[in-house]
């Protein structure tokens, strides 16, 4: 169904790939390049997969057609996919830090640092509750919570999602305990809170701001060290209203794209320039704004040790809780 | 009664704006006609259809030419969908599985370009429907969609496996049911929903994402009929009249309460978030069943059937398209790929957006539709001539561009597997005279159906109360209720003489 595309693409890849046995010598890149999208059609990944594609089109000779190839664990048939294809930097890989997960639930054998990423950008996660909701403040849900634990219900995507795991810090950081009820994403978990199934809701700032600018929605607390200023109102950091937070909430989405870390050195630059020069248009500028998304910019080591810190924790969070398959010890990956 | 006047006056604006721009028309034709194709050859699905386009503007072009182009191929492949499985009994789309039900047995009877004629017409009628009712009632249907939770949509999906199951026995209605539950069964397979366990995976990675949809549509619904098609090796239907395809004013002035119960049905479907045309296509074929004057001829050819279901996934569109531009919630796939074009654009859909957008949806919307139409009266002429195609030559050229279709999932070989072992079983209970269509609708709500039965039972403590408490749950749950009460001999002996009414002469 998404993937015609790639069966277009599959065939215009091996046709070019036999060209290049002549064309050898040619300088990389000398034809398009496809990145696969692990996540599906109309999501945050895929939205800056594709917009960042367009703005990098334009500072390299080639073009870039992006495909969905989605499904499996925690994007693992994507990443599987790419893995599979030839490491000459043709073929990218579009992900976000919820595919840290992937080898701790047994959806792929590898560990993160396998890519060479680059980091677009993130949207800070924050709390929130249905508009009609009795909590005014973070303060008055934490009590309830406290007050009866374990029966407040919230939504907050799927088991292991990055706002998952910003929910479980909060229980953490303010002995809190909510029942989490997990959804397939953000936005049908958002929906349920509009319905009032569940009291609250953490997820982005990019992914509630239509629900929360028309009303549907009320912000409670940033989950972030900074005050968010929204349509003209400031959102506090709940790192105000309870000490210590700091230490449970180093999470942040980290939305883009990789290629193999196998990939030459001279493809990695090439792509490196392209996308430095991409970041720091104002079509990028603009589109961050407009999404309610922080830029990030970051390639290669940089956003290595980022995604490496994000596996980490993901990973000896889910072992801990008991929802990982496969023990992070045997995989190599160190405890955060 | 003022805001009415307002969103006309604001439609009317943009509809002679895009009317004027000669521009528009080269998107329409060119779109319409891309979705049409799509539609039509099994398999290719609208979704893919309005993502391959998203993918081919992204950003480069200006967002109200793309808009055009994405929802003409939208409203084009909901309704070229309906070319296949009225010729051939194979649904272009899971949207138009329900109109195979009267739309094959009218081309077994040559009545095939009649039947083309009322569905272009439905579609069309059914469009306007869907559209009219986005620019007038969204706000209401908004706040009935926006309510919708855990409970009711299982109920719903339950009521759809099981009206599916229903309708579609040719003896015996358990039979249907049966294969309601085996459909359901294979939509266990992969991770479950809420807590990520694998179930009946058997260490094999390939069904840790389930069954997809697609090559089980394609091997349920093309495969027993390609080997049907080639056993008998002779012309399974009619060389059809070409005769008149354009339908009679006066037979389309008559079908008008069938054509507005099943747009009706079809827009409030689509409204609700995550359920789409397919799903929109089986409940009105459903309800025109029970509430239409000739409902003993559902199934064997009846017109009201045909309008049913085409009038009803072709509203679904402009339903879908409320929850998605005022909440930002996609009501459908389709509509779920449009809201990522509007993303790139920097559009965010949602209550904020802009109103004039919603206007020029749907000035594109009705333009579309009406391409759709002309285009339609023209392009059902050619399509017909296939029947008079050798079935020998023609059903190997459909196996192929059902394998096709079925590969574009992108779930690789194995998906090829799952679709020649479904085709199989689907061929051995077709000779059992067990109903297919409800195994397929199992395994498109049963996935629905086990997320939200599990998670209403999550929130509530594991207490089935909230299937009651709920108004929109209880009314859902004596639905279903109902449906099974109404089979079971006894019962149905009792109402019988309750009502007085004498055993139908079948």
């Amino acid at each position: 169904m998404k993937n015609l595309a790639t069966l277009l693409g599959a065939t215009v890849m091996l046709a070019s790939t036999a060209a290049s046995f002549n064309a050898s010598a040619q300088e990389y890149p000398y034809r398009d390049i496809t990145t696969a999208v692990v996540w599906g059609a109309g999501g945050g990944t895929d939205s800056i997969n594709r917009m960042i594609m367009a703005e990098m089109e334009k500072h390299l000779p080639v073009g870039i057609s992006v495909i969905n190839q989605t499904g499996g664990v925690a994007g693992s048939n994507g990443m599987v996919y790419v893995m599979n294809q030839p490491d000459d930097g043709y073929t990218l890989v579009g992900l976000s830090e919820s595919n840290v997960t992937a080898a701790v639930q047994g959806g792929w054998d590898k560990r993160f640092n396998f890519w060479h990423p680059f980091i677009v950008g993130g949207s800070p996660d924050l709390i929130s509750v249905p508009a009609d909701s009795p909590y005014n403040t973070l303060e008055e849900l934490v009590e309830a919570a406290k007050a009866a634990p374990g029966t407040v219900p919230a939504a907050a995507s799927g088991s292991g999602s990055i706002h998952h795991l910003n929910l479980l810090a909060i229980e953490n950081g303010t002995a809190a305990k909510f029942k989490f009820v997990p959804y397939k994403g953000s936005a049908p978990g958002q929906e349920a809170a509009v319905a009032g199934e569940v009291a609250l809701v953490v997820t982005s700032l990019a992914e509630q701001a239509p629900l929360i600018a028309g009303g549907q929605l009320r912000p409670l607390a940033m989950l972030t060290a900074d005050d968010a200023e929204f349509d003209g109102k400031t959102i506090k950091s709940a790192f105000s209203m309870y000490d210590g937070l700091d230490k449970y909430l180093p999470l942040k989405q980290a939305i883009g794209f990789a290629m193999h870390g196998s990939t030459s050195d001279d493809a990695k630059a090439k792509i490196t320039a392209a996308f430095d020069k991409a970041i720091a248009s104002d079509v990028v500028a603009e589109w961050a704004a407009a999404n309610n998304y922080d830029i990030g910019g970051q390639s290669g080591a940089e956003a290595t040790a980022i995604f490496d810190n994000l596996e980490s924790t993901f990973a000896w969070t889910l072992w801990d809780l008991g929802a990982a398959k496969v023990d992070p010890a045997t995989l190599g990956i160190p405890k955060p | 009664m003022e805001f009415v006047a307002t969103q006309i006056a604001g439609f009317w604006g943009s509809f002679i704006g895009l009317a004027s721009d000669p521009i528009t028309y080269v998107y329409l034709i060119a779109s319409v006609f891309l979705g049409i194709v799509f539609g039509a050859l099994p398999g290719l699905t609208a979704t893919l259809a309005v993502t391959i386009l998203t993918g081919f503007f992204g950003n480069k072009f200006p967002l109200e030419h793309s808009l055009i182009a994405l929802i003409g191929a939208y409203v084009g492949a909901i309704y070229g969908g309906s070319y296949p499985s009225i010729l051939l009994n194979i649904p272009g789309t899971a949207a138009s599985a329900a109109t195979a039900m009267d739309g094959y047995p009218l081309t077994k009877q040559g009545r095939g370009g009649e039947a083309l004629g009322i569905t272009t017409t439905a579609s069309f009628l059914g469009t306007l429907f869907g559209t009219l009712c986005l620019l007038i009632f969204v706000w209401v249907l908004l706040a009935v969609s926006k309510n919708i939770a855990s409970p009711e949509k299982a109920l719903l999906a339950l009521f759809g496996i099981l009206l599916s199951g229903t309708l579609m026995s040719q003896d015996l209605v358990i039979k249907g049911w049966i294969a309601g539950l085996i459909g359901l069964a294979m939509a266990m397979v992969g991770l479950d929903p809420i807590l990520s366990e694998s179930r009946y995976t058997f260490g094999w990675s390939y069904l840790l994402s389930g069954f997809q949809v697609v090559p089980v549509l394609m091997g349920a619904f093309a495969i027993p009929q390609i080997m049907d098609g080639l056993r008998a090796t002779v012309m399974v239907a009619q060389v059809p009249q070409l005769g008149r395809i354009v339908p009679k004013f006066r037979e389309v002035l008559r079908r008008m309460p069938a054509i507005t119960r099943s747009g009706a049905i079809g827009t409030g479907v689509g409204a609700l978030p995550g359920v789409g045309e397919d799903v929109a296509g089986w409940v009105s074929y459903g309800v025109g069943k029970a509430s239409s004057k000739e409902s003993k001829l559902f199934g064997k050819g009846s017109i009201d059937g045909l309008i049913s279901a085409e009038a009803a996934n072709n509203a679904a569109i402009g339903g879908a398209l409320i929850p998605l531009l005022v909440l930002g919630i996609p009501g459908s796939p389709p509509a779920a790929a449009l809201l990522g074009a509007l993303k790139i654009n920097n559009v965010i859909p949602g209550p904020t957006i802009d109103p004039a957008l919603i206007l020029h949806v749907v000035a594109i919307l009705v333009l579309a539709s009406l391409t759709m139409f002309i285009m339609g009266l023209f392009t059902a002429r050619i399509f017909i001539t296939i029947l008079r195609i050798p079935q020998t030559v023609f059903l190997p050229v459909v196996m192929v561009l059902t394998t096709i279709g079925s590969f574009s999932v992108g779930g690789g070989i194995n998906d090829l597997f799952l679709m020649i072992a479904v085709g199989l079983v689907a061929y051995t209970m077709n000779v059992m005279q067990y109903p297919i269509a409800p195994l397929v609708i199992g395994v498109i709500l049963g996935g629905l159906f086990d997320e939200t039965f599990r998670r209403s039972l999550l929130i509530s403590d594991g207490d089935m109360s909230v299937f009651v408490s709920r108004p929109g749950a209880a009314i859902l749950l004596a639905l279903n209720v109902l449906l099974i009460l109404s089979q079971i001999p006894a019962v149905k002996n009792g109402f019988r003489r309750l009502t007085g009414k004498k055993e139908p002469v079948a």
